[in-house]
């Protein structure tokens, strides 16, 4: 039996607005990157079964795309909270405010 | 011809030798780096970017003066057109001018090459932004600028303000980039499509799942608007452009920004054109209407209450965000729309000059150690004349006074807007623009009028930093007599598209 688009689109849905949770309320700059992760993999879910469902490989030749600049982005987001780490001795992102917002 | 020569490079279509040259610039300075990684080469590695950019510059140049043909390449992944040629013309130049102005930033820091590789990098990606023609391109190609860009702003990695800077930047880009993503997979998941020709094509049968696609094309919206420093993802721009290095605030603030518009225009008029979108209740027109007026509105009153310099012009680039907004804003089924656009990527070029001039002229003035509030600003004309009339020239220049490009950018593209029936927006801008003079002029009153607290001591001249700002400077008068083709050629590249 074949499971209808929609639940796809409510599982993604749910995905990204727990990272979008995760985004607003977590204070360690590591659980953000988690929390970004989430939501990028939300998208991911999109692009597999929608290209499962349109019967062409674009979204999951992308799916690749994103999973690779993800692991990017940490990489480049872990050096900036290394240095964090080492200027604000911690990785708390609210400790960072020699400048106001 | 430069571009006859190079034509024959094997697998590269020429209109994409511009970005080529960008990225083999940046791979050839981190080659010099492995060879010879003692950092007494700053010379050499400066001279290097500033070649490639302005070798980029030259071969966009001619490419789009020889009236280039739109040629789709790469399974039409890429549209290499007169849009990405012009937009790479501005993104070369403020390339160029910014690494001029690093020579003498980066004289006592260490990761010299890593610097102008990771500018090159960002410039390459911005490149191919302003030629993307399927969203897969547009996600990589933005990522490609924005992850040497949150490098470059905490690139002084002792220093708090800079890292600061560095991890808000990277917290709201990666938030807005991971958003962006989510909306091209519900696009694709309403049109089965990536390439912008193919979801316009796709758009036709997806009636009835206007609202997915409508959701992912409002978070496209979001996407790049980020990359424009537009209202809802502005203020990461002001915390960056202060913490940030001047010359890096100055390439992020006008080509960066460059680049998250060339990318929009591309997105929502090549992928959801104006007559098909609207009718099926996906109004992207009306977004980017309430965008332009609230950015334009913010960014001018925040930056009218400011009173360090950098946060006042990050405060009047979002302003000047709001106003080239005004060229997504104004489009209409049927209407003058390569008009106003073409006029809104004029205004984004003369802004490249004088925005980055003046990002330059902070960059000198912390050189010499001058503080970063405006009252620190006090008298400096007496000290240094020649850089404070090319300071002058930029003020007056973005408030858009007569006599300067910028006058006439904002001129032509209020004048569009009047054109295509959007009178309110022109009158927006309008007013906004008057309001902008106010703490614009005060930059130049703290300068000429006001008598110096601090008796001020400089150094020696910092010769880079000279040239570029009076680089920035003859940019922003030459486009006086040259506006006339600027905008012609800016307005014909634009009704190309539609």
């Amino acid at each position: 039996m074949a499971v209808p688009p929609s639940y796809y689109l409510l599982l993604s849905a749910a995905l990204f607005c727990i990272g979008v949770a995760g985004v607003l309320t977590r204070r360690n700059a590591l659980l953000f990157l988690m929390s970004i992760e989430l939501m990028l993999n939300a998208a991911n879910v999109n692009f597999v079964y929608f290209s499962q469902f349109w019967g062409n490989v674009t979204g999951q030749t992308f799916s690749l795309f994103v999973i690779a600049l993800a692991a990017a982005e940490v990489a480049i987001g872990i050096g900036i909270i290394l240095v964090l780490y080492r200027n604000f001795d911690g990785v708390d992102v609210t400790e960072a405010t020699t400048m106001r917002w | 011809m430069i571009d006859l020569a190079l034509q024959t490079v094997p697998g590269v279509a020429d209109g994409l030798l511009p970005a080529a040259v960008l990225a083999l610039t940046a791979l050839l300075l981190f080659g010099i780096d492995t060879i010879n990684p003692k950092e007494d080469s700053l010379a050499l590695l400066c001279g290097i970017s500033v070649g490639g950019s302005l070798l980029a510059l030259a071969l966009a140049g001619s490419l789009l003066a020889a009236g280039y043909e739109a040629t789709p390449v790469y399974g039409d992944a890429l549209m290499i057109d007169g849009t990405s040629l012009f937009f790479t013309l501005v993104f070369a130049s403020v390339t160029a001018l910014v690494s001029v102005a690093s020579y003498d930033y980066l004289r006592d820091q260490d990761y010299c090459a890593e610097f102008y590789a990771l500018v090159l990098f960002a410039a390459t990606g911005m490149s191919l932004m302003a030629a993307a023609n399927s969203l897969a391109t547009a996600f990589v190609a933005l990522e490609l600028t924005s992850l040497p860009s949150y490098a470059l702003v905490a690139f002084l990695k002792t220093d708090e303000g800079s890292v600061e800077a560095g991890l808000k930047y990277f917290l709201v880009g990666a938030l807005a980039s991971a958003v962006l993503v989510f909306g091209i997979s519900l696009v694709y998941a309403a049109t089965g499509a990536m390439t912008f020709s193919a979801i316009a094509e796709a758009m036709v049968g997806a009636g009835d799942v206007a609202g997915v696609l409508g959701l992912g094309v409002v978070m496209i919206a979001g996407g790049v608007a980020f990359k424009m420093a537009a209202v809802p993802f502005h203020f990461w721009a002001p915390e960056a452009y202060e913490g940030a290095p001047a010359p890096v605030s100055g390439f992020l603030s006008s080509a960066s920004k460059a680049a998250g518009f060339a990318l929009a225009f591309r997105i929502f008029v090549g992928a959801f054109p104006v007559e098909m979108a609207v009718p099926m209740g996906v109004d992207w027109v009306l977004v980017f209407q309430i965008l332009a007026v609230g950015t334009m509105t913010l960014g001018n009153f925040a930056a009218a209450t400011q009173e360090n310099i950098k946060r006042m012009l990050a405060y009047s680039s979002v302003g000047h965000a709001g106003y080239a907004l005004i060229g997504l804003a104004a489009l209409s089924a049927g209407g003058p729309n390569g008009n106003v656009l073409g006029a809104s990527m004029a205004h984004l070029f003369v802004y490249g000059f004088m925005n980055t001039g003046a990002f330059l002229f902070v960059a000198m003035a912390e050189h010499w150690g001058v503080g970063r509030t405006l009252e620190d600003y006090n008298g400096l004309a007496a000290t240094a004349p020649v850089a404070s009339v090319a300071m002058t020239v930029f003020m007056f220049s973005l408030a858009g006074l007569p006599p300067f490009g910028g006058f006439f950018s904002k001129y032509v593209l209020f004048y569009a807007a009047v054109e295509s029936g959007f009178w309110w927006l022109a009158a927006v801008g309008a007013v906004n623009s008057a309001l902008s003079l106010f703490y614009y002029s005060r930059v130049v009153k703290a300068l000429w009028f006001e008598e110096a607290t601090v008796p001020l001591e400089i150094g020696r001249r910092p010769v880079g930093l000279y040239v570029s700002v009076l680089a920035a400077a003859l940019g922003t008068l030459i486009l006086l007599p040259l506006f006339g083709p600027v905008v012609e050629t800016a307005q014909t590249v634009a009704a190309a598209l539609f």
